[in-house]
């Protein structure tokens, strides 16, 4: 309804957007996948602890007939591709919470009935949609014959794990999934949810905050843990092609982590001679970070500098995050940068990471 | 120049209400808070969502460290996106008044006098020479929502 609306594809360019829940319109979608054994029980995730006053789905783009934003690949293509002229979406569904179950059989078949779903509805319905092959770390070996099951399907472009695990997914009890995926050529991806739920770690490192605020706030600490996982346990070294993509937690803290595990690596390389060169040398080849929710400094053009020195034109995609509230917009949402930094973000980034167009 | 016009006919627009109106490429949202109207432009200032599409509520202000004090109930749209706080009734942010606002518009209620109809009165239906049951002539005042811009 907006009148100063967008002006579509013409004015964002190609973009890939790294970041779209497609959200299941009832439990019942996905519950006609799981086996005979857990048709009784259905879906049962944890609820949320921590509650936004205001929702956490956007109200303004909710179906007609009451079902949520984002529940059918009609709201999706008219809401944000066709709106925004996005040509592809990597699709980050509303599942990743199965991660906290302590039934490591259950959450896998959670994630199995999960992909059955995502293809079923959603990788057919439009080519524009890219799927990421949910799986539940807690199952490492569930996980890898996931991994080689539905990722070979062409439009399925990552690997996707709940950012909440317990201990470090550096850890080699996780090496079999990151196996599978350098066999299957896919990317890793982080997404946070329900963190503090189930039994996941506190969301930060003082332990439980009091409220959805605090808790947000706290986002960017569950991948700087995961980072500094990866980077200390070697999985950087035991799987150099392997690419990992940490979604929504912010990224103006990859600076002060590169500097920080640079400086530190000098002085104790001794406890990690895996690691053949700098840390933020890795950082720079294997990772790579979405935008939303982007930061918003006093003076804006200050995110010119944090997006040098994280190289942010091999290490930053652009993301909204719809239909959740706090998506960005794909136009409005990032600040003025160059022409040539903006297509990096937009889409150039993306396009090599996951090479849409194969 | 301020042009006029005409939003709903008032009973359409029950408090607590809102409904969103396009005048020429404006899209403005109009509230009906216990029998006022207000109007505000559905821009967002943050990233230009539709800010009068978001849901209406009240605010949390606090006197004190661990108080909570809910006020202005039904006098507060959330921006559906980033659930910015607006107060309807001045298109000021909560949180930052005198800099983040959305424009606001006069809007007004009128009566309209201007529709006469005939109305019958029950009875049964008319035979031959019976004379014709009584009607009067009435005057509807209709109250309709307007907006000047
Ligand atoms: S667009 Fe309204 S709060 Fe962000």
């Amino acid at each position: 309804m907006s009148s100063q609306g967008p002006k579509g594809a013409e004015a964002v360019g190609l973009t890939i957007d790294t970041d779209v829940h497609q959200t299941r319109a009832s439990d019942e979608e996905i519950e006609q996948y799981l086996p005979k054994r857990y048709q009784s029980i259905g879906v049962e995730l944890p609820g949320r602890m921590y509650n936004n006053p205001g929702g956490v789905l956007r109200e303004d783009v909710q179906n007609e007939d009451g079902t949520p934003a984002g529940s059918t690949p009609e709201n999706i293509q008219t809401h944000l591709f066709d709106k925004f002229g996005i040509d592809y979406g990597i699709l980050t569904g509303d599942i990743l919470s199965l991660s906290v179950l302590p039934n490591r059989d259950y959450a896998h078949e959670l994630a199995r009935a999960y992909n059955e779903l995502l293809v079923d509805k959603w990788l057919s319905a439009d080519e524009r949609f890219l799927g990421s092959v949910v799986v539940a770390p807690q199952n490492p070996k569930g996980a890898a014959e996931l991994i080689r099951e539905y990722g070979s399907h062409p439009q399925n472009k990552q690997v996707l794990m709940n950012s909440v695990s317990r201990g470090g997914y550096g850890h080699p009890y996780y090496w079999p999934i990151y196996e599978a995926a350098e066999e299957m050529d896919l990317p890793m991806a982080l997404h946070p949810s329900n963190q503090g739920a189930g039994m996941s770690e506190p969301p930060n490192a003082v332990g439980y905050p009091s409220n959805y605020f605090a808790r947000h706030n706290a986002m960017p600490m569950l991948h700087i843990g995961q980072l500094n996982s990866l980077m200390s346990e070697g999985v950087f070294a035991e799987f150099p092609t392997l690419d990992w993509v940490f979604i929504e937690c912010g990224f103006t803290w990859v600076p002060m982590m590169m500097w920080r595990m640079d400086k530190d690596w000098k002085g104790l390389r001794q406890q990690v001679p895996w690691l053949k060169k700098a840390p933020s040398k890795y950082i720079i080849e294997n990772t790579y970070y979405t935008t939303q929710p982007i930061a918003e400094p006093e003076r804006p053009e200050q995110l010119e500098q944090i997006f040098e020195m994280m190289h942010a034109d091999k290490t930053l995609m652009f993301s909204s995050d719809y239909p959740h509230w706090d998506n960005d917009h794909p136009e409005y949402g990032l600040p003025k940068m160059s022409e040539s930094l903006r297509k990096r973000i937009m889409y150039e980034n993306a396009e090599e990471l996951y090479k849409v167009s194969e | 120049m301020t042009t006029r016009h005409e939003v709903c006919p008032a009973e359409e627009l029950t408090p607590g209400e809102r409904r969103i109106v396009e005048v020429g490429n404006l899209a403005i949202g109009v509230f009906n808070i216990d029998g006022e109207y207000y109007a505000l432009n559905n821009v967002c200032p943050h990233q230009l969502a539709p800010l009068c599409e978001g849901r209406i509520t009240g605010t949390v202000t606090s006197e004190s460290v661990g108080e909570y004090d809910w006020e202005k109930n039904g006098q507060i749209v959330q921006c559906p996106w980033h659930h910015w706080e607006f107060d309807i009734t001045t298109g000021e942010s909560v949180f930052n008044p005198h800099k983040v606002r959305t424009r606001t518009f006069d809007v007004e209620v009128e009566s309209k006098s201007d529709r006469d109809e005939q109305v019958s009165c029950y009875g049964t239906s008319l035979q031959g020479d019976e004379p014709p049951v009584q009607t009067y002539d009435v005057e509807i005042e209709e109250d309709i929502i307007v907006l000047y811009i």
